[in-house]
């Protein structure tokens, strides 16, 4: 079902989303009536400890899994469990994954796992390049455009996996524990990185995390235990003044605009 | 669009080599098994091929060019004056003993013909001059002979059944699907060689057709005329020929189950290691499928790996074949490779590849996209 699109709609919409998973005989009941939005531009953290259901609902969210009941809307589309083969297409269009491990493929470039990426949603040739340079400049690793993974430290790693998230502009990026494998400094940089693109281009970001670092660049804070939303309230500002969040190093070009920014601003 | 199955064939060397080595193997080993039986085809047709006869009269159901029998030598005469028929000669063609200097024994496949040259037989000549053969006791010997009967020379005696004969010319690439050397004497000598038994006796009569005239048709009237012998075109001689020694010997069994087990050996090691590299991969091809890619995404990246191994492996197979070719020919052995059947292996290689890479198609179909997020 298509909703009509309004300028204010939440790209991303969870209603009492249930998840059972059959494990032989039993069935076990990972998610019991979760109820989640994002808004453009917005960024959610979700917290809960190992075995609360945020993976699962990170998927459901994400169009890789469908829920046993409830309704989930991504960027104004509804998913349909009975039609599971549209799924593919959902994510191709509205959604950005940047996970924990990376998922880089090794055997091509920075600049070509984003053009890869950029590919496959559909963005080809000459476009397809020039749209991969600019993300691959926008989270500020054009001098390493050509360098294999295995030659980037875990930092650059995730850029350039949040560079392919970014490809094709989706309105919703999901983050699985971005800053899990990075130490504080770095975790730090891309938290930076997150909160400017969400906030510079609109899209609504949705983070599990076990990082309390994440909370500084949240604008709300959800936490899940044994599969149901326990608390769902807006971050504090100053709890998000608190954390010490490391300014992204951008390429020169977006420092430049960044200064500009904050000039005319103040 | 960067190619991740080239990329990935790249990035895994050791692999992308392994899987390459398998192709290129089976490729070698059908090319070469299958070159050899058609070189040693080659030999079982090798004279109906180069003798300029448009039809052969042999006796009747005589099975091959090798094991002729004898008929009377006067029927050439009845075939000469038939309409049509250009020209008609007599051919023998006899298994004799041949003693070598250590009094051993060996046999010869022995070509009798009055006029040689205007046969077109033999077709490769190192020395000699086949005038010569009518002056007396002399034959040319192929070249082939020396694996068998020791080195000779132009000028050098051997016994033939008891007789002296001098080695008068040297020829090459004659040899019998039964890999007796061949040897050319004058027909009279022949049949004085192989005595009374071909006393005014021929194995062959060679016809020649004149311009424009209908084969079918002369056939059929030296069929009328000849009812005792059988005729053939030359393309149904040598196919009969060569069919003789395929349905008779087992070489067509054993090239059919050699050309076989190289395409399985070549199957189950494409299939083993793309369906390694694949399970190496699976997490990317779980990404593949989370930003958004299909399984037709990935189908096409192993069919890409496969297509790509298929053509890199059929040409260092056909290579090697070459390579071989070389040191077969020393051995006496010919490989031949039809361009055709270059077209059909190349063909196969591409199925073949393809098939095995099915096998991980299956595997990427069930891939569950949220392992993605598994550390």
């Amino acid at each position: 079902m298509q909703i009509a699109p309004s300028p204010h709609r939440n790209v991303l919409e969870a209603q009492g989303v249930t998840k059972v998973f059959r494990e032989g005989r039993e069935e076990v009941s990972v998610l019991n009536g979760v109820d989640l939005t994002v808004a453009p531009g917005e960024i959610v953290a979700l917290e809960g400890p190992s075995g609360s259901g945020k993976t699962t609902f990170l998927s459901i969210l994400g169009c890789i899994l469908t829920p046993t009941s409830g309704r989930i809307v991504v960027d104004g589309e509804e998913i349909d469990a009975s039609r599971p083969a549209r799924l593919p297409a959902i994510r191709k269009r509205s959604i950005g994954f940047v996970f924990q491990q990376y998922n880089l493929f090794p055997a091509l470039t920075a600049l070509e796992n984003v053009e890869y990426a950029l590919n496959i949603k559909g963005t080809n040739g000459r476009q397809g390049r020039r749209q991969a340079e600019a993300a691959i400049d926008q989270v500020g690793l054009a001098d390493r455009a050509h360098f294999l993974p295995r030659d980037l430290s875990g930092g650059q790693k995730q850029r350039v996996a949040i560079a392919r998230a970014l490809a094709g502009k989706p309105p919703v990026l999901l983050a699985d524990e971005p800053t899990a494998n990075l130490d504080t400094a770095v975790g730090g940089q891309i938290l930076g990185l997150f909160r400017d693109l969400a906030k510079r281009e609109n899209r609504g970001l949705l983070i599990v995390t076990h990082d309390p670092n994440v909370r500084a660049i949240a604008d709300r804070v959800v936490k899940i235990r044994d599969g149901r939303i326990i608390s769902d309230l807006p971050e504090a500002p100053v709890a998000r003044l608190a954390m010490p969040i490391v300014e992204a190093p951008l390429s020169p070009r977006h420092s430049a605009r960044r200064s500009r920014r904050k000039e005319k601003l103040s | 669009m960067p190619n991740l199955a080239l990329k990935n064939l790249l990035h895994d060397k050791l692999r992308s080599v392994m899987t390459i080595a398998g192709v290129a193997f089976a490729v070698t080993l059908v090319f070469v098994q299958v070159g050899l039986f058609l070189g040693i085809l080659d030999n079982a047709s090798v004279t109906i091929d180069h003798i300029a006869a448009d039809l052969w009269v042999t006796s009747r159901n005589t099975p091959n060019v090798d094991f002729a029998h004898g008929f009377p030598e006067t029927r050439v005469q009845r075939v000469r004056s038939i309409p049509g028929v250009a020209r008609a000669a007599n051919l023998l063609v006899q298994f004799l003993n041949l003693t070598l200097p250590d009094g051993a024994e060996e046999g010869m496949l022995v070509y009798g013909l009055e006029d040689f040259k205007r046969w077109g037989i033999p077709w490769k000549i190192d020395s000699g001059d086949l005038a010569d053969l009518k002056r007396g006791d002399y034959m040319f010997l192929d070249a082939s002979a020396e694996r068998r009967f020791g080195p000779f020379a132009v000028g050098d005696y051997r016994e033939v059944m008891g007789y002296r004969v001098k080695i008068l010319g040297r020829t090459r690439d004659a040899l019998s699907f039964t890999t007796s050397p061949l040897a050319f004497l004058d027909y009279s000598l022949v049949q004085k060689l192989a005595g009374e038994r071909m006393d005014g006796r021929s194995t062959y009569i060679l016809v020649k057709l004149e311009p424009g005239a209908d084969p079918a048709a002369v056939a059929a009237e030296i069929r009328q005329r000849l009812p005792w012998n059988d005729v053939y075109t030359r393309a149904d001689w040598a196919k009969r020929s060569r069919g003789y020694w395929v349905a008779s010997t087992g070489i067509g069994l054993n090239m059919y189950l050699t050309v076989f087990l190289g395409c399985l050996v070549g199957v189950v090691v494409v299939t083993q290691t793309l369906y390694t590299s694949t399970m190496e991969h699976i997490k990317e091809f779980g990404t593949v499928k989370a930003i958004g890619g299909s399984n037709r995404d990935i189908y096409r990246i192993l069919g890409s790996q496969a297509v790509i191994a298929a053509v890199i492996g059929f040409v260092a197979g056909r290579l090697m074949a070459f390579a071989l070719a070389p040191a077969m020919a020393e051995i006496r052995l010919k490989l031949i490779i039809p361009t055709e059947f270059a077209g059909i292996v190349f063909v196969g290689t591409l199925v073949l590849c393809l098939t095995a890479a099915l096998v991980s198609f299956r595997k990427v179909s069930k891939i569950d996209p949220a392992l993605v997020f598994r550390a």
